[in-house]
C-alpha cells in the first residue's frame, strides 16, 4: 500500500510537495482551508523577474499534483497520536492516519489597517499590493480611477521590520515587488508620476538589481529612501503624503492620487494552533522553529513532520518551490531509512 | 612656501577626531539608539521640524559625528509631543532619549 | 472612686511621657515648617480657610470620615474598612472617654498628661455605680474593638489576599518596630488593666480577665511591670513614629485642612508635597491599582515606594520611578488619603535641570498654516444648515498631534460635523504646535507655558467660539491651562452627544455590544464620563469592563511615562484588555487616539474611536430644531 502523507496547505509548496511526492509514488493528502488551490501565488498576476504569469505556474502546478488527494474548505480540527503514526481529524469528518505531515501553510499578508497613521481603510486612495494583484487580475477596483493616477507612490516596509507591528523581520520580497508593481503600473500608465519610499532595498535576488536599475532608467520611477509616516487628505481629496528624503535630509511633503502599501509577511495565526496540536515550536520571530535554520531547514524537531515554504519564514517563490521539493527527497529518504 | 592656492578647510568629518564621550555615555542611558535605521519617519511626522530642522535621526547622527551643536540647535524647539516615538518602527523611546541628550549636556556643562 | 495614691505618679509613666512629649514637639515643627513652605499666597489662602465656616466644617467632617472611620477605605473593602476604623477609632475613643473619666472623678488631676492613659491604675473604685459600670464597659467595648482590629492587622500580614490585596508593601525596619509597637499597645494594656480590674474596677473583658490572672497569679505586685510594658510601649511607638509610616496619622490631620484650603502642588519637596508623602499611610493600594504592576518588577515604582524613597532622599530613586509612571492618575484615584501620585511625579521631574532649554520664541504664529491671517473658508458645511449656528459662532476643530496619527479619528469627526451641519475649522490641517500638554507632563512648566501662549493666540483670533478636541490629552491641558475667554473648550464625546441631544444628528441602534474604555486623561484627568456612555447607548448596547470610570486601567500606551519602553508595555496593555472583556463587547470604543493605537496593536477585536462609530451609524438629518446650538450655552 502507498504511504499516505498529509500535506497541510495547498498554496505553491503544498502543490510542489504533492507533485513529487506523487513520481517518487507515495501518495500525498492535500488539506487546503480556502476553496481555491496555488493560495497567494493565485490571487497574484505576475511574477518576477520574468513576469511570467501566476496563473501559469500555479495550474502547472496544481495538473502536476492532479493525482493527490485534495480537500477543500477543510481544515485539522484535532490530532491524536498513534504508537508510531497520527490519527488526523479533519472539519469534514473525515480521519486520516498517517506517519508524516508536511507543513506547507504559508503565510498571513499583514492587516494593512493595523498601520493607521497610513489610513488603509479609511481614506479612498489608498490599497495594499494585494489588492493591486487583484486590480491586475480583474480591472476592477473603485479607488484606481480610469484615466489612471497622476501621481502615486508605494509605501515600502508596511508591517515589516517594524516592532510596532510586532513584525519585526524582514519580508524579503516586498521590495522586488513594490519596483515589479511600479514598473507595471507605469506600462499602463505612462503618463504617471511613481514615486517608491524605501528604507532600505534589498535587492538580492536573480535579475533583481537589473529590475531597479529598469525602473530608474526606463521608467523613471522615483525612489525615496525614507518611510512614510503621515498620510492625510486635502480639501480636494487627494492624499498627502509626509516622509523624510533622509539622503537630502529634508522633509518631503508629496501629493497622490494612490498609494499602495507594500504588505508585509507576517506568521500565520492558524499555522499556530495546528502547530500547537502537535507541541510544534514557534521560532523568536513568530514562524516555524526548524531543527536547524541552516542545515535541516525543511525538518521539524519533531520526528515524521516536515516543512515546506514560508511558514518558516518570509521566502520567494523559487525558493519556496525549491524548499518543496527539498522536502519531498526529505521525506523520501525518511521513508526509505525506515525510521 | 605659497604655492598661490590655498585649501580650503575639508567638510569632511574625520572619524578619528571624533570625541565620542558624550555619545558613550548617552549610549549607556539609551541603549536603544543603535536600533536606529535612519528611516526618518520621527523627521517626517516631527512638528518642530520645520521651525528648527529638528529630527530625531539627524540628532543623533550628529552626536555620532561630533557634531553636538548641531543637535542643540535642533533641540531647541522639540515640543516632546511623542509622535517620533509613536512612529519609530524600532520601538525607540525617543522623547526619553532627547530628554537624556538635553540633560547630558548638563553634566559635560559643569 | 478614689485615688489610690495622694502623689498621682509613679515612675511608670516616664517611658509614655518622653514618647509623648518628643512626638508633640516634633509635629509641632514639622507644622510650622510646612505652613512655613507654603508660598505666601497659599499660606494666606491657608489661615483664611482655617477661620472660614465652610471649611472648617468640611474639615472637621473630613477628619473624623478619613482619619476616624475611614470611610474610602469602607467604600472600597469592608475588611479593609472596619480594620483601620476598629483601631483608629476605637483609639480614639479609649482616650475621649479616659479623658471623661478623669473630668467626672478626678478633675483635680486633668492637667496631667499621663492621668487619663494610665487612670486605673490610680484609682480604686469605692463603690460600684451604674455611673462607674457604663464608663467601664464603654471602655472595654472600644479596646474590645481595637483588639480586633489589630488581630485583622495581624491576619493580614501573614495573608494579605483574604483582604481582597494582591500586593501589600515591605515594611521597613522601623516601620516593623513601629508596627510591633503598636500592635503591643493594646493587649498589654489589656493585661494591666487586667491586673487591677479588682481594684479599679472593669467590665466584661478586663473583670473576666482579672479573674483568670488571680487564679494563678494573685499578687497585686504583678501588675506593676504590666503597666511599665504598657507606658513602654506608648513611649516607643511615639519615639519612632516620626520615622515610620505612621506617620500618616498627624500628617494627614494637616493634609486635609491643605486640600481643602484648595492649596495646590507647588514645590517637589516642600509644603503640600511634602505634607503629602508624610501622609502616606503604605496601605499599598496604589500598588494593586498601578497598571505597572502587572510587570513585578515595577512593583517597587509605585507612589507608595516613591513617598518612602522621598521621605529618604534617595535621588536616584527618585528619578527613576518618577520617570517611569505613566500618570494614569489611578494611585489618586484610589488613594484613601489623598496622596496625588501622579502629581507629586511631575512635581519631581520639575526640579530636573536641563542644559538645553527649549525655547519657541521663534516661532510666530504667521508661520502656522491656520493663523489669523490666512484662514481659509471652511470646506464643508451645507448653506441652508448654517442657520443652526447663533450668534455666528464657529467651530474651532484642534485635532492634535496624536489624531494627525490615527487620521480615520479626524476624517469621522470632519464627517460627523458635515452631517450634523456645522460650520467648523480645522485648526491644525497642516501641522501644528503641540497642546503642551507632554511637555508638562515631562515637568518643563516654562516650555509647555509658551506653547499654552502660542495657541492662545492663535485661537483667540480664529473667531470661533466653540474649541473641539478629538484628544482627551489635549482636552486636559485646554482646560486647565488655558485661558480662552469666551471659547467653549469640549471633547468630542461631549459634543456628540449634544449633537445627538439636539437632534443634529441621528444615530441608528442596532444590537451591537460596545465596552467603552475610560481614557485616563479623559477619565479621572477631566471627569468626563457619562457623556461617551450616553453616545454609545444610542448606538447599541452598552456593556461595562469589569474595571470603569475611576477605576478605569490605562492602555499603557501613556505619554506620560519618560522612560517606559516600547517592549515594556506589551503586558499593560494585554491586561487593560483583558479588563474590557468582561461584557463580551463586540467593539472596544475609546475616545482617545493614544489608546485607540495602543489597543489596536494587541486586541483580537476591533478597536475603534467613539467618532467612527457614529459617523458610521448616523443618519443625516438635517431636519433638527434649526435653532439649538450644539455650542452655545453651557
Amino acid at each position: 500500500m502507498k504511504e499516505n502523507i498529509l500535506i497541510i496547505g495547498g498554496g505553491i509548496a503544498g502543490l510542489e510537495a504533492a507533485g513529487q511526492l506523487l513520481k517518487l509514488g507515495y501518495n500525498p493528502i492535500i488539506v487546503e482551508k480556502s476553496d481555491h488551490l496555488g493560495g497567494h501565488v493565485a490571487d497574484w498576476n505576475r511574477l518576477f523577474p520574468d513576469m511570467s504569469p501566476a496563473e501559469d505556474l500555479v495550474s502547472r502546478l496544481i495538473a502536476a499534483s492532479s493525482e493527490a488527494n485534495i480537500f477543500l474548505n477543510t481544515e485539522i480540527s484535532f490530532v491524536n497520536r498513534l504508537k508510531d503514526s497520527w490519527n488526523i481529524m479533519l472539519s469534514n469528518g473525515i480521519s486520516i492516519i498517517t506517519r508524516i505531515l508536511l507543513f506547507a501553510t504559508g503565510f498571513t499578508l499583514f492587516d494593512a489597517s493595523k498601520k493607521e497613521e497610513y489610513g488603509y481603510g479609511v481614506y479612498n486612495q489608498v490599497m495594499t499590493n494585494s489588492d493591486l494583484e487583484h486590480w491586475f487580475n480583474t480591472g476592477q477596483d473603485e479607488r484606481i480611477p480610469e484615466e489612471g493616477p497622476a501621481a502615486m507612490g508605494f509605501v515600502h516596509c508596511v508591517g515589516s521590520r517594524d516592532e510596532k507591528a510586532r513584525n519585526p523581520q524582514c519580508s524579503k520580497v516586498c521590495c522586488i515587488t513594490a519596483v515589479k508593481q511600479a514598473i507595471e503600473m507605469k506600462q499602463k500608465f505612462p503618463e504617471a508620476m511613481i514615486y517608491c519610499f524605501y528604507m532600505d532595498l534589498r535587492m538580492f535576488g536573480k535579475k533583481y538589481e537589473d529590475f531597479y536599475i529598469s525602473a530608474q532608467k526606463d521608467y523613471g520611477i522615483r525612489f525615496i529612501r525614507g518611510r512614510v509616516s503621515e498620510v492625510s487628505e486635502n480639501i480636494e481629496g487627494k492624499l498627502v503624503v509626509k516622509a523624510e528624503d533622509t539622503l537630502s535630509g529634508k522633509p518631503v511633503k508629496v501629493t497622490l492620487d494612490l498609494l499602495v502599501l507594500m504588505s508585509g509577511i507576517v506568521c500565520n495565526q492558524q499555522t499556530c494552533k495546528t502547530a500547537g496540536l502537535l507541541s510544534l515550536p514557534i521560532d523568536s520571530d513568530g514562524f516555524l522553529k526548524s531543527r536547524d535554520n541552516i542545515a535541516d531547514i525543511t525538518e521539524a524537531p519533531r520526528e515524521g513532520i516536515f516543512y515546506a515554504g514560508t511558514c518558516t519564514g518570509p521566502k520567494t517563490v523559487p525558493e519556496t518551490l525549491a524548499e518543496a521539493r527539498s522536502a519531498a527527497l526529505e521525506i523520501h529518504n525518511y521513508i526509505l531509512n525506515g525510521m | 612656501m605659497d604655492f598661490g592656492f590655498k585649501i580650503s578647510p575639508s567638510s569632511a568629518v574625520n572619524l578619528d577626531n571624533v570625541d565620542l564621550t558624550l555619545y558613550n555615555r548617552l549610549l549607556e542611558a539609551e541603549p536603544d539608539i543603535c536600533k536606529c535605521i535612519a528611516c526618518g519617519s520621527c523627521t517626517a511626522s516631527c512638528p518642530a521640524n520645520r521651525f528648527s530642522g529638528m529630527s530625531v535621526r539627524k540628532a543623533i547622527l550628529n552626536l555620532q559625528r561630533g557634531k553636538e551643536k548641531e543637535t542643540a540647535r535642533m533641540l531647541s524647539n522639540c515640543m516632546l509631543c511623542g509622535k517620533c516615538t509613536m512612529v519609530c518602527p524600532r520601538g525607540i523611546n525617543t522623547r526619553h532619549l532627547i530628554l537624556s541628550i538635553c540633560k547630558l549636556y548638563k553634566e559635560e556643562a559643569k | 472612686m478614689r485615688e489610690r495614691f495622694l502623689t498621682g505618679y509613679n515612675d511608670f509613666v516616664l517611658p509614655f511621657m518622653i514618647g509623648m512629649i518628643f512626638i508633640l514637639s516634633y509635629c509641632a515643627i514639622s507644622l510650622v515648617r510646612i505652613i512655613m513652605q507654603l508660598p505666601k499666597e497659599d499660606r494666606k489662602k491657608f489661615f483664611i480657610s482655617l477661620v472660614t465656616p465652610k471649611t472648617i466644617a468640611k474639615n472637621i467632617r473630613d477628619i473624623f470620615c478619613d482619619c476616624l472611620f475611614h470611610v474610602k477605605l469602607w467604600k472600597r473593602n469592608k475588611l479593609l474598612g472596619y480594620m483601620h476604623s476598629s483601631i483608629a477609632f476605637g483609639w480614639f475613643m479609649l482616650i475621649v472617654i479616659g479623658h471623661i473619666e478623669v473630668l467626672f472623678y478626678v478633675p483635680h488631676r486633668a492637667k496631667l498628661f499621663y492621668f487619663p492613659i494610665f487612670f486605673r491604675y490610680f484609682v480604686a473604685e469605692t463603690e460600684s455605680t451604674m455611673k462607674g459600670a457604663f464608663f467601664f464597659f464603654l471602655m472595654d467595648f472600644f479596646l474590645l474593638m481595637v483588639l480586633s482590629g489589630i488581630a485583622l492587622a495581624m491576619i493580614k500580614r501573614l495573608q494579605s489576599r483574604l483582604f481582597g490585596m494582591r500586593r501589600t508593601t515591605n515594611p521597613s525596619f522601623l516601620d516593623l518596630i513601629g508596627l510591633y509597637s503598636l500592635w503591643a499597645i493594646f493587649p498589654l494594656r489589656l493585661i494591666a488593666e487586667g491586673f487591677t480590674a479588682d481594684i479599679s474596677g472593669g467590665s466584661f473583658l478586663t473583670k473576666s480577665l482579672n479573674h483568670v490572672l488571680n487564679s494563678f497569679l494573685s499578687d497585686h505586685t504583678n501588675m506593676l511591670p504590666a503597666w511599665w510594658a504598657y507606658s513602654c510601649a506608648l513611649g516607643v511607638f511615639f519615639i519612632v513614629l516620626p520615622f515610620t509610616r505612621y506617620m500618616h496619622i498627624p500628617a494627614e490631620m494637616l493634609l486635609i485642612p491643605l486640600r481643602n484650603a484648595g492649596i495646590k502642588i507647588r514645590h517637589a519637596r516642600k509644603g503640600l508635597a511634602k505634607a503629602q508623602v508624610y501622609a502616606c499611610p503604605s496601605c499599598g493600594l496604589c500598588i494593586d491599582a498601578c497598571p505597572m504592576g502587572v510587570m513585578k518588577t515595577h512593583i517597587k515604582d509605585t507612589t507608595v515606594y516613591l513617598n518612602r524613597q522621598i521621605r529618604r532622599n534617595n535621588e536616584a530613586r527618585i528619578e527613576e520611578i518618577s520617570d517611569k509612571c505613566l500618570l494614569c492618575g489611578k494611585c489618586t484615584a484610589v488613594c484613601p488619603v489623598g496622596v496625588e501620585g501622579d502629581k507629586l511625579r511631575i512635581a519631581q521631574r520639575s526640579i530636573r535641570r536641563y542644559a538645553i532649554n527649549q525655547d519657541y520664541s521663534n516661532i510666530s504664529a504667521q508661520m502656522l498654516p491656520i493663523s489669523p491671517g490666512n484662514i481659509s473658508p471652511a470646506a464643508v458645511s451645507a448653506p441652508e444648515s448654517a442657520a443652526t449656528v447663533k450668534n455666528g459662532g464657529k467651530v474651532l476643530y484642534y485635532a492634535g498631534c496624536m489624531t494627525a496619527l490615527t487620521p480615520v479619528i479626524r476624517k469621522s469627526m470632519e464627517s460627523i460635523l458635515t452631517k450634523a451641519g456645522v460650520d467648523y475649522e480645522l485648526m491644525d490641517k497642516d501641522g501644528g504646535l503641540c497642546c503642551g500638554r507632554p511637555m508638562m507632563m515631562a515637568g518643563r512648566f516654562d516650555q509647555a507655558r509658551q506653547m499654552v501662549e502660542k495657541n492662545t493666540e492663535i485661537i483667540m483670533n480664529s473667531g470661533a467660539d466653540t474649541l473641539l478636541l478629538t484628544c482627551p490629552i489635549c482636552y486636559r491641558i485646554f482646560k486647565e491651562k488655558y485661558d480662552l475667554k469666551g471659547i467653549e473648550i469640549i471633547h468630542h464625546t461631549q459634543y456628540i452627544d449634544r449633537l445627538i441631544r439636539s437632534g443634529m444628528l441621528r444615530v441608528d441602534k442596532d444590537t451591537t455590544r460596545y465596552v467603552f474604555h475610560d481614557p485616563c486623561e479623559l477619565g479621572r484627568g477631566c471627569g468626563v464620563y457619562e457623556e461617551p456612555r450616553e453616545v454609545l447607548s444610542c448606538a447599541g448596547e452598552l456593556v461595562e469592563a469589569t474595571k470603569n470610570r475611576k477605576e478605569s486601567i490605562c492602555c499603557g500606551g501613556s505619554l506620560g511615562s519618560l522612560s517606559l519602553g516600547f517592549d515594556k508595555r506589551k503586558s499593560m496593555t494585554e491586561n487593560a484588555l483583558a479588563n474590557l472583556m468582561a461584557g463580551a463587547p463586540d467593539i472596544i470604543v475609546t475616545a482617545c487616539p493614544l489608546c485607540r493605537s495602543t489597543f489596536n496593536r494587541y486586541a483580537d477585536r476591533p478597536v475603534e474611536d467613539i467618532a467612527e462609530i457614529i459617523d458610521r451609524k448616523c443618519v443625516t438629518s438635517a431636519a433638527g430644531p434649526a435653532s439649538l446650538n450644539p455650542g452655545g450655552s453651557n
